[in-house]
């Protein structure tokens, strides 16, 4: 063994020690904390040094592990493609975020097969767990549809529930390293033009062809070539920023990943609870209110 | 093509983040104002603010897809 793998396995073996025994120490502290009336500010300080010690070495346990067994991380650049590559499927060349996009499917299908099967049949009146989760989603959807453009019918809510359950489907493809499908221009532009189309189909069976022209030149007719390149600029824009976001959220990440190597174990969980989870929830929510206003804008 | 124009391009396309960045701070502010002045209102101003902030931000997203366009199709 060479010198610097002698280091790293004396790291290794000396920071399991360590954890270990803080473990042991923090929980005696923890044990001493319970028994007293009033903690004191003494032993909450030492159980907080504990924690950090403790969590410390177990992260340097975990990278120097890493580093012993496979070897010092190749400094290699980092690589962005703006288009997903293309796979061959039966004489088509798709993306391969299609294919991604299909397991997010076939997951949600699964998944909405399974509650039809064995919690419908077993719903009571008084709901609790999965029940209960189940009534809210629906329910504040339904509301937020309702106070938008309730007069549309229901069929508008189901739709809606169905895009955001496949925008949160697919972000949580991405946590297993793939990349997102919603970080594909072409996935994201699909479904703006699916957008694009209820706005015109709503519009048109409000008003009729005519009375849409017609409200598009609603001032004066001057402006309605004006409104018409506006009209158009609605999808674009709803597919650049869902793709910007995204692919900005996957950039940072891919960042962060190349540029720590091998230390790479509990910091980009944290940084994913943002990048990974709370951002594609903004962006699905911002895409829903955005079709729901620019439906509402047609029909009135 | 140079790669060195091709970069100069890019960072002025991004300089459209500035103006987002001060338009957000603003508007936060002043949400934040009215939220002050009248407590009861708030969930009406947090929906509101989160459209208003969504809206502008899209321009900076346009700034930066536009350069990511620039630097892997102009670049070598």
């Amino acid at each position: 063994m060479t010198g610097s793998e002698t280091v790293t396995l004396a790291i290794v073996l000396g920071s399991l020690v360590l954890a270990v025994l803080c473990f042991f120490w923090r929980r005696k502290l923890v044990q001493k904390l319970n028994a007293q009336e009033e903690p004191d500010k003494k032993t909450k300080r030492k159980k907080l040094w504990a924690t950090i010690l403790m969590v410390a070495m177990g992260w340097l346990f975990a990278t120097q592990l890493l580093t012993f067994l496979f070897g010092p991380a190749e400094g290699e650049g980092l690589h962005v493609e703006i288009a997903a590559s293309r796979v061959e499927l039966l004489g088509f060349s798709v993306s391969s975020t299609v294919i991604t996009t299909w397991i997010a499917m076939g997951g949600i299908l699964l998944g909405a097969l399974a509650i039809r099967l064995f919690l419908i049949p077993r719903m009571k009146d008084q709901p609790r767990g999965l029940q209960n989760v189940l009534e809210i989603a629906v329910e504040s959807v339904s509301k937020y549809t309702d106070e938008k453009s309730g007069h549309l019918g229901e069929n508008l809510a189901a739709y809606i529930f169905s895009v955001a359950t496949l925008m949160i489907g697919c972000a949580v493809i991405e946590l297993f390293g793939v990349r997102a499908p919603t970080a594909d221009i072409t996935m994201t532009f699909a479904m703006a033009l699916i957008t694009f189309i209820l706005i015109n189909y709503y519009g048109i069976k409000k008003k009729g062809v005519g009375g849409r022209i017609k409200s598009l030149a609603d001032p004066t007719p001057v402006v309605l070539p004006l409104r018409m390149i506006s009209d158009i600029a609605v999808p674009v824009s709803l597919a650049c920023r869902l793709f910007g976001n995204m692919l900005g959220g996957m950039i940072v990440m891919d960042l962060l990943y190349s540029a720590m190597g091998n230390l790479a174990v509990g910091v980009p969980s944290l940084v994913g609870l943002y990048f990974n989870a709370f951002h594609p929830l903004i962006q699905a929510y911002i895409f829903v209110t955005l079709t729901l206003t620019f439906i509402n804008e047609a029909v009135e | 093509m140079n790669i060195g124009l091709v970069a100069i391009g890019a960072a002025l396309c991004l300089l459209s983040c500035a103006a987002a960045g001060l338009s957000m701070g603003l508007a936060t502010g002043k949400a934040v104002d009215a939220v002050a002045r009248q407590p009861e209102a708030s969930g009406k101003i947090n929906s509101i603010l989160l459209l208003g902030l969504a809206l502008t931000e899209s321009t900076a997203i346009y700034g930066f897809v536009s350069a990511l366009i620039m630097m892997f199709t102009l670049g070598a």
